[in-house]
């Protein structure tokens, strides 16, 4: 699957953090447009159509938050990423409270960035919730709450069918740990221990067990992605 | 209703009302005696002299003519003043003249006086004379006459006490609303400190107590606000400074991996990364706890939390890692607990109770988490317990307990920060010993601050 590249509008006042996710996401083959302060961030946000917005937070005028809430005020809905080095359960709480759409604090994994960009564009741009999601070997049948792999049905758990359901929504895509505890589990931090990992493990099991091919491939650091679970990998096509 | 009635103000108001009716009730009693023996020393008076102006008369016009008299005065009924009952008899208490049926209980020998009944229901002063050897006289008037005298005072007092304390109420109540408004305006300022800044600004003309404390609350009010912001301040530019470098750092560790080092380079690498996370996680951890302790008891921006629910979802996310280290965690949750909170703290602090059980517990175990309104939460545990030593220390930052099973990782912070979060949230998170029938290892306990 051909990705889309994303036009997005990087607001951060510092050269080397603003040059270290240009470098990311020049890979991912996004535009990226940078912006050091938020006086010029507004103007450009109002002026011109982003994908997505990432913000930083603590900027040399006006803070990331107050940008965010401007930003919303006017009528600006650009999906928001906070990207700050302020990273505790508290201040997320007031990035997502804010209008801000997700949160990424710094140190983080390249990976995870070009991941949550991708997501809030998916969330953004409106999927369509189908009552069966197709991807490779794997059917999701939403409303009946079953999946399958290539035709042979797999007994899930409720809240591993939660877990498959999303990784169908993202398929391909990378998931990572915080969007699995924001979205699977209604949690906005990470407990630090392997829970997510386990569970993980559990669901991989399950949809791999008696087949040749893997499921889900970790990315160190970052998360997991569902592969198509093909007998021949064809990554990223989807079967009609 | 319950609020009104414990405001000083009502109850002030309620006391000068009580106060107002029992002096009231006071002054009447006074007023009604004085009155009443007033009354009663005039019939004892008018008593006195019409039986010595009857006296008289038998004296100089004999029986007859004093009978005559006698059914003259009783034919006349008074204007003001009590009725006069008589009775003229015989030494064997026969009637020769007068309106009483019988001779009462008083010696006539000795001029005897006493209230006495008078028909039926009503009594008068009595003085009785005897006026010969075969004669003897008995003059009354009745006392009870008088009472609309005294009932006229009642009725005055009553309607006067009435509007007395009514208007007592009523000036008190204006009076303490007055007040009340301003012991509110110095409350709210408290309880919502980042509301209206405008709550306690001086009263043009002002200067009474109220008004002093409006202001020492105002400075109090704002050296919070001052510190409070310093902190914050003080805390993002530590995790700016320390976090960016790290980032920095960070990268150019990602960039040395994707250059493909030897392996043992590349572990190397990794683990450098992996330090990085750690310092990240305990620079937060002990931001948290500091940020924590320093809005305890605030309940600004606290929402309800369902408590069960949020338990429920983090057991679910704990179960998996629970079977595959071989330990039985079990939960029952009492439904529709629900308190005022912050939904992410209070999963920190689960989350951080399950955590620390996990990591002490040894395969085959069991942890059981049980929710009751209270609300009482409490992970217990199979683990090997903690020494009563230790109880409070296992909560100080940095404090590794000598209960261990191998080499549990982990930065001491886990439970300082649980009870940090508790004591935000006015809960006391607690070491209690293992209960009957329970989990024989340590036993969390987080309950409302007794």
């Amino acid at each position: 699957m051909e990705r889309q590249a994303l036009r997005i509008l990087h607001v951060e006042d510092d050269p080397k953090s603003a040059a270290a996710v240009a470098e990311i996401l020049a890979a991912s083959g996004d535009v990226l447009v940078w912006e050091d302060n938020g006086s010029a961030a507004l103007l450009r946000a109002g002026m011109e159509a982003f994908d997505v917005i990432i913000l930083d937070r603590m900027l040399g005028d006006i803070d990331g938050l107050t940008i965010t809430k401007r930003l919303r005020e006017s009528g600006i809905g650009t999906p928001i990423l906070i990207l700050s080095a302020l990273g505790r359960t508290s201040d997320r709480a007031d990035g997502l409270d804010t209008g801000a759409d997700d949160y990424l604090a710094k140190p983080f994994e390249p990976e995870e960035l070009v991941a949550r960009l991708r997501a809030l564009h998916r969330r953004s741009t409106g999927r369509e919730h189908s009552a069966v999601i197709l991807y490779g070997a794997f059917e999701c049948h939403v409303k009946a709450r079953t999946a399958f792999r290539d035709n042979r049905h797999i007994a899930l758990s409720p809240k591993e069918f939660e877990l498959f359901r999303y990784f169908m929504e993202n398929a391909g895509e990378i998931v990572t740990r915080e969007m699995l505890l924001r979205d699977v589990w209604n949690m906005d931090f990470d407990p630090q221990t392997n829970v997510v990992d386990v569970n993980i493990g559990r669901l991989r099991r399950k949809l791999e067990d008696g087949f040749d091919r893997p499921a889900l491939e970790t990315i160190w650091g970052s998360g997991y992605r569902l592969l198509d679970g093909r007998a021949k990998p064809q990554s990223g096509e989807r079967r009609p | 209703m319950s609020e009104a009635r414990r405001s000083i103000f009502t109850r002030l108001v309620v006391a000068a009302m009580a106060l107002s009716l029992a002096l009231l009730a006071a002054l009447w009693w006074f007023t009604h005696q004085t009155v009443a023996a007033t009354l009663e020393a005039a019939a004892e008076a008018e008593v006195d002299v019409d039986l010595a102006g009857l006296v008289d008369i038998y004296a100089s016009g004999g029986r007859e003519e004093l009978a005559a008299r006698i059914a003259d005065r009783i034919a006349l009924t008074p204007a003001e003043g009590s009725a006069p009952h008589y009775l003229l008899a015989d030494d064997s208490g026969r009637r020769i003249a007068g309106d009483l049926a019988a001779w009462p209980d008083l010696d006539a020998r000795v001029s005897e006086s006493g209230v006495i009944a008078i028909g039926a229901g009503s009594k008068g002063y009595a003085r009785a004379v005897q006026l010969g050897p075969d004669l003897r006289l008995v003059v009354a008037r009745t006392a009870d006459i008088d009472a609309p005298v005294l009932s006229g005072i009642a009725f005055s007092f009553a309607a006067g006490g009435a509007v007395f304390v009514l208007l007592v109420a009523l000036v008190g109540r204006f009076a303490a609303a007055g007040l009340q408004r301003r012991i509110g305006r110095i409350n709210r300022a408290f309880r919502e400190p980042h509301g209206d800044r405008d709550l306690l600004a001086a009263r043009p003309g002002g200067g009474d107590e109220i008004d002093e404390l409006a202001a020492h609350s105002a400075a109090a009010l704002a050296r919070v606000g001052d510190l409070m912001e310093a902190y914050r301040d003080t805390s993002e530019q530590l995790a700016h400074e320390i976090r960016t470098p790290l980032s920095h750092l960070d990268n150019r560790l990602v960039k040395a991996l994707e250059a493909q080092p030897e392996p043992i380079v590349a572990e190397r690498l990794v683990e450098a990364r992996g330090e990085i996370r750690r310092l990240v996680q305990t620079l937060e951890s002990l931001l948290d706890i500091a940020a924590s302790k320093a809005r305890r008891g605030d309940r600004t921006g606290l929402g309800p939390v369902d408590l069960g629910d949020m338990v429920g979802a983090i057991c679910e996310l704990y179960a998996g890692s629970a079977e595959e280290a071989g330990i039985a965690l079990e939960w029952r949750l009492e439904p529709g607990v629900v308190i005022e909170g912050d939904e992410r703290q209070l999963s920190r602090l689960v989350t951080n109770m399950l955590d620390n059980a996990l990591k002490y517990v040894p395969e085959g175990g069991r942890i059981e988490v049980t929710l009751d309104p209270g609300p009482v939460l409490v992970v217990a545990d199979d683990g090997p317990g903690i020494d009563p030593a230790e109880a409070e220390r296992i909560f100080e930052r940095f404090y590794r307990g000598k209960r261990r099973v191998g080499e549990a990782p982990g930065s001491g912070l886990g439970l300082a920060l649980a009870r940090a979060i508790a004591e935000r949230h006015e809960l006391d998170l607690t070491l209690d010993p293992p209960r009957e029938g329970g989990p024989t290892g340590a036993v969390f306990r987080v309950a409302e601050r007794a």
